[in-house]
C-alpha cells in the first residue's frame, strides 16, 4: 500500500479569475512504504501547499489525494494518525518548555510520557527539555519538531524543509536523525532546498515547478543514471557541433569538463563511429552521472528565468 | 468523552503556562477582592457595617461585572489569537486534531474561563463573609443572587464569544484587542444616537445592542427588583427619570443569542479557512 498517493491534486488561492493564483496544479505522484521521498522546487513552486493539503491544514481547490489508500474524511482523518508531520518552521507555543510542548503534541496524538523522554533522547534534547521554546537555537527547534512528529511512532514522516537555516554541524544532525528513522523502516517525506542533502538521503525525487512535478522517481532514474556521457575532443566547438546533429542525442550542453550529451539508446560504440565519421577525434568518453542539482536546475530553469526577468 | 478530556487537558496546560493568564486573574481578584477588604475592615470597626452573605452578594457580584466581561473578552483574545500568529493551530490540526475538534478546544477554554471568573469571584465572597464578624440572614444564595450571578457569567460568555470570534477572524491579538475596543467605543456612541432619537423603537432597539445587554445583565438593578424600586423613589423626589430595564429572562435570550452568532461564525470561519 502507498502511504502517500496523489491524483491531479489542485489548490487555487483567491476566487476572482484576474487575481487567483494556481499554487499546484493537478499534480500526481505516489510514495511507496519505506521511501525516502524528496520534494523539490524553488520558493513559491508549491512544495507547502501540496504538504499542506496532505496533513489536512490546506483544502485541495480539486483533484484528490490517498494516505494509506484512504481519502474520505473521516479515513483521513484515521489515516493522519499514523502521519508526523512538520510543516515550514517548527511551530510551538514559545512560553512553554520543549517537554510541555511535546505534552501537547503528545496528548493530541494520545501518547504517553515514557515516549515523551524516548523522543527527546533519540533528538538529543533531554538535558534541555525543561527550557521555554523560545530560549532554543534553530537547530534545537528543528530537533524538538522532529521529536514532536515521532511521538506517534508513525509510518510516515512529512518533513517540510528540516534542515532550513541550520549550520553544517545542525544539518548533519538532522541527515543522521533521517538515517535512524529510515533504517527503521519509516517512510519519509521530506522537502528540501538542500540538494546535495537530497541525494545523499533519499531513495526517490519529485521536482515540482510552478506548480506542477516536472520530473519524479528514484534519484537515479531522475538524473538520467547510464544515459548521458561526457565526451572530450581537442576541439570542443567541433564535438559539440557534431552531438548536436546526432540523431540519438536529446540534449548537448557545454560543462567545465567537456561536453555532456544525453543518449536515446546509449549507445557509445555508434557515437565513435559518428564522431570519426564526422572528422572529430575522442579524447575522452565516459558514461556521465549527473549531480541532482544539475539536474533541479535543468528542469527548473523556467522558472529561475522567469524569476530573474521579474528582478530586472 | 475521552476527545473532551483531551481538549480540556490540552487547553489547561496551554493556559496555566502562559503568564497572561495569571496576570488577568490576579488583576480581577485584586479589583473585585479590594472593595470586600474595606467592607470586611468596616465591618470590624463597626458594628452597623456588616458584610455577610447573602445581603454582600449584589456587592460583590457588582464589583466584578465591572471588569469580568471584558477580562474575559481580553482573556480569550490573548490565548486564542497567537495560535494562529504562532501557526500552533496548524501544528495541532497536524498533530491530529480536526478544526472542529480545535475550535470545540477553545470553547471549552471560554466555559472554563467564565467558571474560573465566576470562581473566584465566589470565593472572594465566600472568603470575606467568613473574616468578617456578624452573621446574614438566612440561606447563602437566594434566588435574585443567583440570577445575578447567572447573569454576570453571561455577560462574561458573550465577551468571551466575540473574544474568541475576533481571533479566528484576525488571528492577531493585537488587531483583535483593537478592533474589540473600537467596536466598544463604536456602540457606546450609537447607543447614545438610538436612545436620544425620537422613536420609540429606535431606542428600545438600543437596549438590546450586545455592549448594553451585557451591562444591562451585570447591572445589580436588573436583577434586585427592590433596589431598582428604591432608587426609582429616589430619583422621583429628585425629578429625575426613572431608570427601566428589559426583562432579565429577555436579555438572558439576547445575550445566549449573540454567544451563539458569533460562536457559529468562528466555526464556520475556521472549517472554511485554510491554517
Amino acid at each position: 500500500m502507498h502511504p502517500i498517493q496523489t491524483f491531479d491534486l489542485t489548490k487555487r488561492y483567491g476566487t476572482r479569475a484576474a487575481k487567483s493564483v494556481l499554487a499546484v496544479d493537478r499534480i500526481a505522484f505516489a510514495v511507496a512504504e519505506g521511501q525516502v521521498f524528496g520534494f523539490l522546487g524553488p520558493n513559491g513552486s508549491g512544495k507547502t501547499t501540496t504538504i499542506g493539503m496532505l496533513v489536512g491544514t490546506i483544502k485541495p481547490t480539486s483533484g484528490r489525494f490517498r494516505l494509506f489508500g484512504a481519502s474520505g474524511p473521516k479515513g483521513l482523518m484515521a489515516a493522519r494518525a499514523r502521519v508526523g508531520a512538520t510543516l515550514e518552521t517548527p511551530n510551538f507555543y514559545p512560553y512553554m518548555s520543549g517537554r510541555d510542548n511535546l505534552r501537547v503534541a503528545a496528548a493530541v496524538k494520545g501518547v504517553g510520557r515514557p515516549r515523551i523522554d524516548e523522543c527527546l533522547e533519540l533528538v538529543g534534547l533531554s538535558d534541555r527539555a525543561k527550557h521555554r521554546f523560545n530560549t532554543y537555537s534553530l537547530g534545537m527547534k528543528q530537533r524538538l519538531a522532529l521529536a514532536a512528529t515521532m511521538l506517534n511512532d508513525p509510518e510516515l514522516i512529512i518533513l517540510d524543509e528540516p534542515a532550513n537555516g541550520l549550520d553544517p554541524q545542525g544539518i548533519r544532525e538532522i541527515r543522521e536523525i533521517i538515517r535512524i528513522l529510515a533504517e527503521r523502516g519509516k517512510t519519509i517525506f521530506l522537502s528540501s532546498h538542500l540538494l546535495a542533502e537530497v541525494e545523499r538521503t533519499c531513495s526517490h525525487v519529485a521536482i515540482i515547478r510552478k506548480g506542477r512535478i516536472v520530473t519524479w522517481g528514484a534519484v537515479a532514474e531522475v538524473v538520467g543514471e547510464g544515459s548521458a556521457v561526457l565526451l572530450r575532443a581537442p576541439d570542443t566547438e567541433a564535438l559539440a557541433g557534431a552531438m548536436e546533429a546526432y540523431p540519438d542525442s536529446t540534449s548537448v550542453r557545454r560543462t567545465d569538463d567537456g561536453i555532456v550529451a544525453t543518449l536515446d539508446s546509449g549507445d557509445l560504440a555508434s557515437v565513435t563511429r559518428y564522431l570519426s565519421g564526422q572528422g572529430v577525434h575522442l579524447s575522452h568518453l565516459a558514461p556521465y552521472r549527473p549531480s541532482l542539482e544539475e539536474v533541479f536546475i535543468d528542469v527548473t530553469q523556467g522558472a529561475v528565468d522567469s524569476m530573474t526577468e521579474i528582478a530586472s | 468523552m475521552k476527545i473532551l478530556s483531551v481538549l480540556l487537558r490540552i487547553e489547561w496546560l496551554k493556559a496555566v503556562k502562559r503568564r497572561s493568564f495569571w496576570v488577568a486573574v490576579a488583576a480581577f481578584a485584586v479589583f473585585t477582592a479590594l472593595p470586600a477588604v474595606e467592607r470586611v475592615r468596616n465591618a470590624h470597626s463597626d458594628p452597623n457595617a456588616v458584610f455577610a452573605l447573602p445581603e454582600s452578594w449584589p456587592d460583590i457580584l457588582g464589583t466584578a461585572a465591572g471588569i469580568g466581561p471584558l477580562f474575559v473578552g481580553v482573556l480569550m483574545i490573548l490565548l486564542v489569537a497567537p495560535e494562529f500568529s504562532w501557526r500552533t493551530a496548524r501544528q495541532n490540526v497536524i498533530d491530529g486534531l480536526s478544526k472542529e475538534r480545535f475550535y470545540a478546544g477553545k470553547v471549552m477554554l471560554l466555559a472554563g474561563l467564565v467558571l474560573f471568573f465566576m470562581a473566584t469571584t465566589v470565593l472572594i465572597g465566600v472568603g470575606g463573609a467568613l473574616l468578617s464578624p456578624g452573621a446574614g440572614g438566612p440561606g447563602f444564595v437566594r434566588s435574585s443572587d443567583f440570577g445575578y450571578m447567572s447573569g454576570l457569567a453571561l455577560a462574561m460568555l458573550v465577551f468571551g464569544s466575540a473574544g474568541l470570534f475576533l481571533s479566528a477572524l484576525v488571528r492577531s491579538s493585537g488587531s483583535a484587542l483593537g478592533i474589540l475596543f473600537l467596536y466598544l467605543f463604536v456602540e457606546e456612541g450609537v447607543a447614545r444616537l438610538m436612545s436620544g432619537a425620537g422613536r420609540e423603537a429606535l431606542r428600545s432597539a438600543a437596549e438590546f445592542l450586545p455592549f448594553n445587554v451585557v451591562e444591562d445583565l451585570g447591572d445589580d438593578l436588573a436583577h434586585y427588583p427592590e433596589v431598582l424600586a428604591e432608587v426609582n423613589a429616589d430619583r422621583a423626589e429628585r425629578s429625575l427619570a426613572l431608570l427601566e430595564f428589559p426583562d432579565v429572562e429577555v436579555l438572558a435570550v439576547a445575550a445566549l443569542a449573540y454567544s451563539a452568532f458569533l460562536l457559529g461564525i468562528s466555526l464556520l470561519n475556521m472549517r472554511k479557512r485554510d491554517l
